[in-house]
C-alpha cells in the first residue's frame, strides 16, 4: 500500500462565520478572508506538502471552489510548485473536475506540462466533482457524466496522439486543431484515476483499467470495489490492490493520546466542510433518480453517506473521533495501532493498494502537521509497502 | 384522460380532455405532477392537449434531445401529426418558453397564444436577474416566491409513493437540462418575437416572485398586439393557485379568435 498525503489547504480562521452563516460554500462572501492571511497559510500548507519528499511518501493535491475549506482552485498550480520542491514524491492530481471545464485540451495541456516538469511523476485524476461545485462552475447538472465521458475520452486521447492535429466535433466540445505541447513522459498517458461512491462508478472504473478512489467514506467503499474485481474478472482480467484507493483522516503521534488529539483536530475539517447552503446540496442530475427518490422522501438529509460499519449514519457535525474511528473515516494512535486499523480495514476491503492520507484539515499547527507527516512517513508508510507488493504495471 | 404519442421518435405522455377548439398546453417547470385542475377547467370550452415535456412524467427523453429548439420542433411536429388547426397555442412558465419558441418559427396551425408567466428572454443588464434563481434558495423560499399564498403550492412529498417521487426528481433533471444555462431564457428569442403574427393573450399573476409583471411587460412590448391580463391573488402559476379565474381569462381571449 502506497501513502500519498493530502491537504484541502483550508481557511480556516473563516470557519466559525461560516457555521455561523450555514455555509462554508457557495454564497459565503469573500470578505470573510483576508488576502494576506491566506498566503502565509498557503505558504506553509506547501511546506508541509514539501516534507512527502523527504520522508518518502508521495502527494495528493484536490480542488475545490468558492469555498473557506479548501484555497485550492487549480490543481495544476499547485503541482506546479510542489513539482519543483519534491524530487522523488509521485504526484497525484485528485483531481480535475472535468465535467466543470470547459476546455479539455487546456487540462490535457496542464498535465502534460506538469508530467514533463516532474521527470513523469504525475498521476492523473480526472473526477466528476462534489454536488456543490456545480455552482461556482455553473456548469450543467443533467446529464453531467455524458460530458464527463466526453471530456475523459478527448483529454486521454489529446495526451496520447503524437501525429496530430485531430479533430473532436463532439455532443459538448469541439475543436479541430488538437495536437498538445509538450507531450507526457509517461504514454500513453500518465495513470488515471477516478473517486467515487458508487456501483456504477467501480464498474465504469474497471471497463478502464482506472485506479479508483473514495473519500471518507468508510462502509460504502466496499461495493464499489467488489463492483471492480467482478467487471474486471468478467474483462478477463484480475484487479490488483493498485487499483484501489481510500482516503482517511490520520492522526499519529508517540503516544495514543497524541494520535488521537491530531486526528481530532483534522477531524474539524469533517465536522465543518459539509456545511454549506441546502439548495447547493444536490442540484438536480447529480445524484441519481433513485438517490433523489430517496432524499424527497427523507428530506435533503436523507442522502448522508458516512455509516458505520453497522450501516448506521453518523452526525458529521457533532461525531466524536471515536465515531469517526469506528465509520472508518478516521485512523488514529500511535504508529502500531494506527498500522493495525489499516492493515485490518485493507483485509476488509479485499486489498486496497493507495491510502490517501488526509494530515491537514486546517486547524492542526504546523509543528504537530510536520510530525503528523514524519512520523506516518518513517514509522507507518515503510510497513504499508510490504502489505501487497504494488504492480505499477497498467491494469490491461 | 392520458394516451401515449409517438412524434419525431419520441414518446409523449399527453392528457387529454373535452371538446372543441384544440389548445395545446404545455406545462410549467414544475410538470403537471401530482394535481391538474386547470386542464378540466380548460376543458369546459376547449379540447385540451397537454403533454408532458420529454424527461417529464412518463414521457421519453432521447439522448438527443438537449434543448428548448428541440422541443419546439418535437411539439410543432405533434400538432402536425394531430392536425391540428385554428389551435391555441398555450404555456405557462417554462412550457411559455416553448410556446414561444414554437411561435417564433411557425404559427400556420395556431389561431392565439397564450403565454403564461412565461420564462425565455433575457431583458436587463449582466447583473439583473430577470428570473429568480430557483435553483439557488431552498424549497421554502421558491414556494414564497412562486405562490400568492405558499400554502397552496406544497406538497407533502411523504404521501407520494415511489413512482411519483421518481417522475418528480426525473422531471427536475430535465429541467436542468433545458434551461441550466443560459438560465432559463434563450439569449436570442427576445430579438425575434417580432415574427409571432397570432394574437397574444399574457396573463400574469399579480404576485409573481419569479418574474414580474415589468418582465411580462418587456414581453408584450416586443410582440405585436399582445395584451396582458393581471390575476389578482395568483403567483407564478396563475393556472393552478387561481384555476377559475384563469380559464374564464384564457375562454374571454380565445371566444373571440
Amino acid at each position: 500500500m502506497r501513502t500519498w498525503y493530502f491537504s484541502e489547504m483550508a481557511y480556516h480562521p473563516a470557519w466559525e462565520k461560516g457555521l455561523a452563516r450555514g455555509s462554508l460554500r457557495v454564497n459565503f462572501p469573500s470578505e470573510n478572508v483576508d488576502p494576506n492571511e491566506a498566503g502565509t497559510l498557503l505558504n506553509r500548507y506547501l511546506d508541509e506538502f514539501a516534507l512527502c519528499d523527504d520522508v518518502g511518501i508521495d502527494i495528493m493535491v484536490n480542488e475545490h471552489h468558492s469555498t473557506a475549506t479548501c484555497m485550492t482552485v487549480s490543481v495544476p498550480m499547485a503541482l506546479a510548485v510542489i513539482a519543483r520542491e519534491t524530487k522523488k514524491s509521485r504526484l497525484l492530481s485528485l483531481g480535475n473536475p472535468i465535467a466543470n471545464r470547459p476546455d479539455p485540451v487546456r487540462v490535457a495541456e496542464e498535465m502534460a506540462w506538469l508530467d514533463c516538469l516532474s521527470g513523469g511523476r504525475l498521476e492523473m485524476g480526472l473526477v466528476k466533482g462534489a454536488p456543490y461545485e456545480i455552482a461556482p462552475a455553473n456548469s450543467n447538472p443533467a446529464r453531467l457524466m455524458r460530458r464527463y465521458w466526453e471530456a475523459h475520452d478527448l483529454i486521454l486521447k489529446a495526451l496520447s496522439t503524437t501525429t496530430g492535429p485531430f479533430n473532436w466535433e463532439g455532443e459538448y466540445y469541439h475543436y479541430r486543431n488538437v495536437n498538445i505541447w509538450p507531450r507526457p513522459i509517461q504514454q500513453p498517458t500518465p495513470p488515471v484515476w477516478m473517486t467515487g461512491m458508487s456501483v456504477d462508478t467501480g464498474t465504469m472504473a474497471a471497463e478502464r483499467g482506472h485506479v479508483v478512489g473514495t473519500l471518507l467514506s468508510g462502509g460504502t467503499a466496499k461495493p464499489m470495489y467488489d463492483a471492480y474485481r467482478k467487471r474486471a474478472r468478467e474483462l478477463g482480467w484480475e484487479a490488483s490492490p493498485d487499483r484501489f484507493a481510500y482516503a482517511a483522516i490520520i492522526g499519529v503521534g508517540h503516544t495514543t493520546d497524541e494520535g488521537l488529539r491530531r486526528a481530532d483536530i483534522i477531524a474539524d475539517y469533517v465536522r465543518t466542510a459539509p456545511v454549506v447552503a441546502e439548495p447547493f446540496t444536490n442540484p438536480p442530475g447529480y445524484n441519481s433518480i433513485a438517490a433523489n427518490t430517496m432524499i424527497l422522501k427523507g428530506g435533503p438529509r436523507a442522502n448522508r453517506f458516512v455509516t458505520d460499519r453497522n450501516g448506521e449514519p453518523i452526525n458529521h457535525r457533532t461525531a466524536s473521533v471515536q465515531q469517526f474511528m469506528d465509520t472508518e473515516t478516521v485512523f488514529a494512535g500511535t504508529p502500531d495501532e494506527v498500522y493495525e486499523q489499516i492493515k485490518t480495514f485493507d483485509t476488509r476491503m479485499g486489498g486496497v493498494g493507495h491510502l490517501l492520507f488526509f494530515g491537514q484539515g486546517g486547524l492542526l499547527d504546523h509543528k504537530d502537521a510536520m510530525e503528523n507527516i514524519s512520523l506516518f512517513g518513517k514509522e507507518v508508510a515503510p510497513r504499508l509497502l510490504e502489505l501487497h507488493a504494488p504492480k505499477r504495471a497498467a491494469a490491461e | 384522460m392520458s394516451s401515449s404519442i409517438t412524434v419525431a421518435g419520441v414518446t409523449l405522455e399527453v392528457e387529454e380532455a373535452g371538446k372543441g377548439r384544440p389548445l395545446l398546453f404545455l406545462h410549467p417547470g414544475e410538470g403537471m405532477q401530482p394535481h391538474r385542475p386547470w386542464i378540466e377547467a380548460l376543458a369546459r370550452d376547449h379540447r385540451v392537449i397537454a403533454p408532458h415535456h420529454p424527461g417529464f412524467g412518463n414521457s421519453s427523453l432521447p439522448d438527443w434531445i438537449a434543448t428548448v429548439d428541440d422541443l419546439a420542433y418535437l411539439y410543432l411536429d405533434l400538432a402536425k401529426q394531430l392536425g391540428l388547426k385554428n389551435a391555441v397555442l398555450a404555456g405557462a412558465c417554462f412550457g411559455g418558453w416553448i410556446a414561444a419558441e414554437m411561435a417564433v418559427r411557425d404559427t400556420s396551425r395556431f389561431a392565439g397564444l397564450v403565454l403564461s408567466a412565461p420564462l425565455g428572454i433575457k431583458v436587463r443588464g449582466h447583473l439583473d436577474r430577470d428570473i429568480a434563481d430557483m435553483h439557488s434558495i431552498p424549497r421554502a423560499e421558491f414556494l414564497r416566491l412562486s405562490w400568492a399564498d405558499p400554502a397552496n403550492g406544497a406538497i407533502d412529498f411523504a404521501t407520494l409513493p415511489d413512482t411519483e417521487l421518481a417522475a418528480i426528481a426525473r422531471s427536475r433533471e430535465s429541467l436542468a437540462l433545458f434551461g441550466w444555462k443560459p438560465y432559463m431564457h434563450n439569449p436570442r428569442l427576445k430579438r425575434w418575437l417580432h415574427r409571432i403574427d397570432l394574437p397574444t393573450q399574457l396573463i400574469w399573476g399579480d404576485s409573481d416572485g419569479i418574474v414580474s409583471t415589468s418582465y411580462g411587460e418587456a414581453w408584450q412590448a416586443e410582440i405585436p398586439g399582445a395584451t396582458m391580463r393581471i390575476i389578482p391573488g395568483a403567483g407564478h402559476y396563475p393556472h393552478w393557485e387561481r384555476t377559475e379565474e384563469f380559464a374564464t381569462a384564457v375562454a374571454a381571449f380565445t371566444g373571440k379568435l
